[in-house]
């Protein structure tokens, strides 16, 4: 009787386990089916154009969180839409689910746009959050190839990204004719905060026209800071020093500030706070 | 479009901010203020030197209007509907207040604001009407900047106005964690006045409550529960139509994402898109967690878990959640819930509860006695505020933080911020307010912050 229960629990459990293997081989082969008709959906994709067809892509990025698997054939299937012959606003979906699940595989594609004025900014998008050493390369190796205000975005991704390799070339761009490129260079030393960029800005203070002495001054503050936050804070006090001599009321100011924290002390207004 | 050119409208309405003296400044090219440049004698120094000068009446005050020397300059940025019905009207009825520019992106509302002007303080009131805020920006003559615009410009322009010298009363809430820390941070280090502009800390129904909880009315307290308001309802069409004429869209876009006009956005209902704002939850949130973080003392830290679900329309322009449902747990244990649906407060303890149901609707409690109890002499007294605008040009005048700072704000934007990034990803998430980063979680940190389109940047 024992042996005879024994194969019908068998019987049982074997019937559910192939009963479960069905049901999930049938909700994973149906996820797959809108998956793929959303990657075909995105072809023709275009502003106004009914956004639900792309939602299967959507979910598979959130549902691909600690799947590096499923990330990377996503990766690899974003990266082929996005080389293929389709619409801004397709691109510009792209790029948004590539910034969350983007790597080093990806940044080629990704870098192409970065010097068309009209995609340039969403492959910024991406390639600010991409994690890995070649998305900062790929910025820092579109500067060369771009003008304008294209350039001021590359610029300030390097800033953002505080890539210390990019300081000579942000250095050299402090003397461009374009005010908008020398300050977006000045704001992304002081971003960086390394010794050498503190180098750069210190020069540049001294000699910045007069419509760029405001954003020299606060490229050096936030340098200082960084630096002071770094442990160096013998060139952050030289930057603050630099600042205190500023005929710009607030600049001085926020330099005394910046003195009065870096030595440990704060001010009678804000000890009041 | 007229984009990049300040036009004047109209005829010049007070003669002292065009007077020689005030030129001087703006001729300096330096960022010296208006009262700086009073206040220092040297505008006496440079006036005798240079042409004769005499003062009008309007520079010397009188009749219930301070002197010039004791007003503020205004410069109102962004004039939707709360730009002019609640912010400029707000500084209009402020004698010590003066408005000096005018900014929007589209031509119609700078001339509703001017005409709002006109009607309060004469029709031969001027000032410089402008596209543009750069312009504003670049002022010398503009001690503060009011800043009304979405969202998505909230933290750009305050950050461009501070490092110019200016002070800075902006609309909640921030776009993105990121603002909101480098906010927070350009704040501190200008030493600049910033009012996160909300009324709610001069709401007393909202500061008794926080008081009440906060002086242990309740025992010590467990649980907090927030209602906002859901929406919106509808998802909005997202086919593209051609910006009306007079709107600078590449300028109302900004930093964010190009994107073609849509009929759904300009005015207010940008708050339906994700770009632009995070819904709901981020605009009516920035009100009720202001209170939330109040009473719980956590105005400069946050909760350390989230979770919840929401739901967003999934055809249409609108993207943002319109429904959601959230926990959170602070690291005292404290939870946290917000519900859409509705406006309400309540805090609940080990000893009763206190709140209110509906937005600024009177103070209910489990037992009446604890709406009757006083605060006791060595108890702690939170200050029912006067009003955003009076607060802020206090601030200005003493240099004192307002009862809404920047780093107070960031906090609060910051709580809705981590709901939207928890419902998107759907997921429980850790977050760490020390550090303001997502624990083991690299997807979640990644939509902390934005890349801004070209060429704007903080």
């Amino acid at each position: 009787m024992l042996s005879i229960a024994k194969k019908v629990t068998g019987l049982l459990l074997s019937s559910f386990v192939i009963n479960l293997w069905l049901v999930v081989g049938s909700t994973a082969a149906a996820a797959d089916e809108k998956l793929d008709k959303a990657f075909e959906a995105l072809k023709t994709y275009d502003w106004g154009t009914d956004r639900s067809v792309l939602k299967p892509i959507d979910e598979a990025i959130v549902a691909s969180h600690k799947d590096t698997a499923a990330k990377k054939s996503l990766e690899m299937r974003l990266v082929a839409a996005l080389k293929g012959n389709v619409s801004q606003a397709a691109k510009d979906f792209i790029c948004r689910q590539l910034s969350l699940i983007g790597s080093a595989g990806c940044v080629p594609a990704v870098a192409e746009l970065l010097t068309d004025e009209k995609l340039s900014h969403m492959a910024r998008y991406a390639l600010e959050r991409i994690p890995d050493e070649e998305a900062v390369a790929a910025l820092r190796e579109a500067l060369p190839k771009t003008t304008g205000k294209v350039k001021v975005g590359v610029i300030n991704s390097l800033g953002v990204r505080r890539d210390a390799k990019s300081v000579e070339a942000l250095k050299a761009l402090l003397a461009d004719q374009d005010a908008e490129i020398a300050a977006a260079a000045a704001a992304s030393l002081g971003a960086i905060g390394t010794v050498e960029s503190a180098k750069a800005l210190t020069e540049f203070q001294a000699k910045a026209p007069e419509k760029l002495q405001l954003a020299a001054a606060d490229a050096c503050l936030v340098c200082a800071e960084r630096l002071a936050a770094a442990g160096n804070k013998a060139e952050a006090m030289a930057l603050y020093k630099l600042l205190a001599k500023s005929e710009i009321k607030h600049v001085k100011l926020a330099a005394t500030r910046g003195m009065l924290a870096l030595a440990g002390k704060k001010e009678k207004s804000e000890e009041k706070k | 479009m007229n984009h990049g050119s300040g036009n004047r409208l109209g005829k010049p309405a007070f003669p002292s901010r065009q007077s020689a003296m005030f030129q001087q400044t703006i001729r300096l090219g330096q960022a010296v203020s208006r009262r700086g440049f009073l206040a220092s004698g040297l505008g006496t120094t440079a006036a005798l030197g240079r042409t004769p000068y005499i003062l009008t009446s309007t520079a010397l005050g009188g009749q219930g209007k301070p002197s010039a020397g004791d007003r503020i300059t205004i410069g109102l940025i962004g004039l939707g509907g709360h730009g002019i019905g609640h912010n400029l009207q707000g500084f209009l009825r402020q004698p010590d207040a003066q408005i000096v520019a005018l900014c929007d992106p589209d031509r119609a509302r700078i001339e509703e604001a001017l005409k709002v002007c006109r009607q309060r303080l004469g029709e031969t009131f001027t000032c410089l009407c402008t596209q543009d805020w750069r312009e504003v920006i670049r002022r010398g003559d503009v001690d503060a900047v009011m800043i009304s615009t979405p969202d998505h410009w909230h933290v750009p322009i305050s950050v461009a106005a501070i490092r110019a010298g200016k002070d800075v009363i902006c609309e909640k809430p921030t776009l993105t964690i990121a603002e909101g820390r480098v906010l927070a941070d350009t704040v501190r280090r200008y030493g600049a006045v910033f009012q996160t502009s909300t009324e709610d800390r001069s709401i007393p129904v909202y500061i008794r409550m926080a008081e009440l909880v906060r002086n242990g009315r309740i025992g010590r307290l467990q649980r907090i529960r927030v209602q906002l308001p859901a929406g919106p309802s509808q998802p909005g069409s997202a086919e593209p139509k051609p910006a009306p004429e007079g709107l600078d869209w590449d300028l109302w876009l900004g930093p964010a994402p190009w994107a073609p006009y849509r009929e759904g956005l300009h005015m207010f209902h940008w708050r339906g898109k994700r770009d632009y704002s995070g819904g709901t939850l981020t605009d009516w949130g920035a009100h009720q967690l202001d209170t939330v973080q109040l009473a719980n003392d956590t105005e400069r830290t946050g909760p350390v878990e989230v979770e919840g679900t929401g739901r967003r329309h999934e055809t249409g322009l609108y993207d943002v959640f319109y429904e959601f449902h959230l926990v959170y747990r602070y690291a005292s244990g404290v939870e946290l819930y917000v519900d859409s649906g509705g406006t309400g407060l309540r805090f609940e303890g080990t000893d009763g509860w206190v709140g209110n149901k509906g937005w600024c609707q009177p103070l209910e409690a489990s037992d009446p006695k604890i709406l009757q109890t006083p605060i006791g002499p060595n108890e702690l007294h939170l200050e029912v505020g006067p009003g955003e605008h009076r607060n802020f040009l206090d601030c200005v005048k003493t240099r004192r933080d307002p009862y809404f700072p920047a780093e107070v704000g960031h906090r609060c934007s910051t709580i809705a911020h981590i709901g939207n990034i928890a419902m998107e990803l759907g997921r429980r998430l850790r977050w760490n307010p020390n550090k303001e980063e997502f624990i083991d979680d690299p997807m979640a940190n990644q939509m902390r912050c934005r890349a801004m389109r070209q060429p704007w940047t903080l």
